[in-house]
């Protein structure tokens, strides 16, 4: 039978023990963003940037959607703890998130929000 | 009046924090429900730290608000200590006891910040933190609000609340094992579907809600492991709120275990046994960070 000291100065021979320089690895960042995926204008992506932006159907609205099923203001999306939430802005036809009616909801990658005829899916960023 | 309610803590027992809980939320029991310029606050599970939070960022104005207490097992008291307002001199918090005197939750509260739990003690509030009670028969106007409770089936026991006011009602009805409560406790075993008959002062304590926040911590399966643990089965809360003729439901107090599918999975189970009855009832699962308007 090997001597315990003979195994180790073999497996040391196996596996020298080197100065191995750790590689910086960058972060790779995505952007949160609103997919469109129904309704006037689908499909299309925007990213999220900034504090808050408008969806409705007014000609000033972050994201113009055409239709009347929207109102002007429909809802805002704001940064929220380092994401973002959806608020309804009293809205005729009211913000859905996953058939939920809600007033605000702190969003989640992969919730669907439907407003009128128009529905998109939040990705979160990272 | 316009009733805004708001999730702060959907689950069950013990927070559970991660990836599998990302969707419906870690922290435990915590509801917000605006009335007005009201605030009622119903239990003070984790959830209550990140609303404490969330208060301080909405206004400087001093904060007066009404807290009911479903009972006092840990997943509802826990955030309380870590209430940031509670801190504040300008704030007020009326804790409500269920009958006229009852300054038991204010008692077991303060208990919970003996030193031996918590560095900072009870008497060391800043805020005025104040015994208050329901009064004769458990019923008080609140700021034109009319706040009821109805005494529930639990370990120690619980209460549930209703709120009122405009034509408009919220019931937050936690911690309940309703299943030991029906007119045949073994019949879901027998038959899952037959409906299940809750005893009628409860169904008409939720009557016409327009929404019903109700304990439905398990599923069918999961039920018959913790038969007598103080939580209902997620379809016999379908039945309560069918029978009440309420509209929406929320499925709350979430099990640990379960993971945003299994809680998507448990309210698959909800909504089939709802349109089983031919039910307009609208049923979704309770997620933290989500409000709704009741109006």
């Amino acid at each position: 039978m090997a001597h315990p000291d003979e195994i180790d100065n073999a497996l040391g021979q196996l596996t020298a023990e080197t100065e191995i320089p750790v590689v910086p690895v960058q972060s790779i960042s995505r952007p949160f963003m609103l997919q469109q995926i129904r309704g006037p204008g689908a499909p299309d992506v925007r990213n999220l940037e900034g504090d808050a932006l408008i969806v409705g159907r007014a000609d000033d609205a972050d994201i113009r959607i055409a239709s009347t099923a929207l109102s002007r203001r429909h809802m805002r999306i704001e940064r929220y703890q380092g994401g973002y939430r959806a608020v309804d802005l009293d809205s005729a036809n009211g913000v859905y998130l996953n058939e939920v009616r809600v007033h605000s909801a702190v969003l989640r990658d992969g919730d669907t929000l439907q407003l009128g005829n128009a529905v998109f899916i939040f990705h979160e960023g990272k | 009046m316009t009733f805004l309610v708001r999730f702060w803590g959907t689950r069950g027992s013990i927070p559970t924090p991660g990836r599998a809980t990302y969707r419906y939320g870690g922290n435990t029991s915590c509801v917000e429900i605006r009335v007005g310029d009201s605030l009622f606050i119903c239990d003070g599970g984790t959830g209550l730290r990140e609303l404490g939070v969330d208060l301080l960022r909405r206004s400087n104005c001093p904060i007066h608000a009404h807290m009911l207490f479903s009972h006092m097992h840990w997943d509802h008291i826990q955030g309380f200590p870590f209430f940031a307002p509670i801190y504040r001199p300008q704030n007020t918090f009326h804790i409500y006891g269920t009958y006229p005197g009852d300054a038991r939750f204010h008692s077991l509260l303060s208990g919970q910040m003996s030193s031996a739990y918590f560095p900072v003690d009870f008497s060391d509030l800043n805020a005025h933190v104040v015994p208050t009670d329901l009064g004769d028969h458990g019923r008080r106007d609140i700021d034109g609000v009319v706040v009821r409770c109805f005494e529930q089936r639990h370990p120690g026991l619980s209460y549930a609340y209703s709120l009122e006011a405009d034509g408009r009602k919220v019931v937050y009805a936690t911690d309940n094992e309703v299943d030991l409560t029906i007119a045949d406790p073994q019949l879901p075993l027998r038959d899952p579907n037959a409906p299940r008959i809750v005893p009628a002062p409860f169904v008409e304590f939720c009557r016409g809600a327009d929404l019903l926040i109700a304990d439905g911590q398990y599923t069918d399966a999961e039920y018959v492991m913790y038969t007598g643990w103080g939580h209902a089965r997620a379809t016999t809360i379908v039945d309560l709120a069918v029978q009440a003729g309420v509209r929406q439901l929320a499925v709350y107090h979430h099990d640990p275990m379960q993971t945003d599918r299994d809680v998507e999975l448990k309210i698959d189970a909800c909504r089939a046994r709802a349109l089983r009855f031919g039910s307009p009832l609208f049923v979704f699962a309770a997620r933290e960070g989500i409000e709704l308007k009741v109006d």
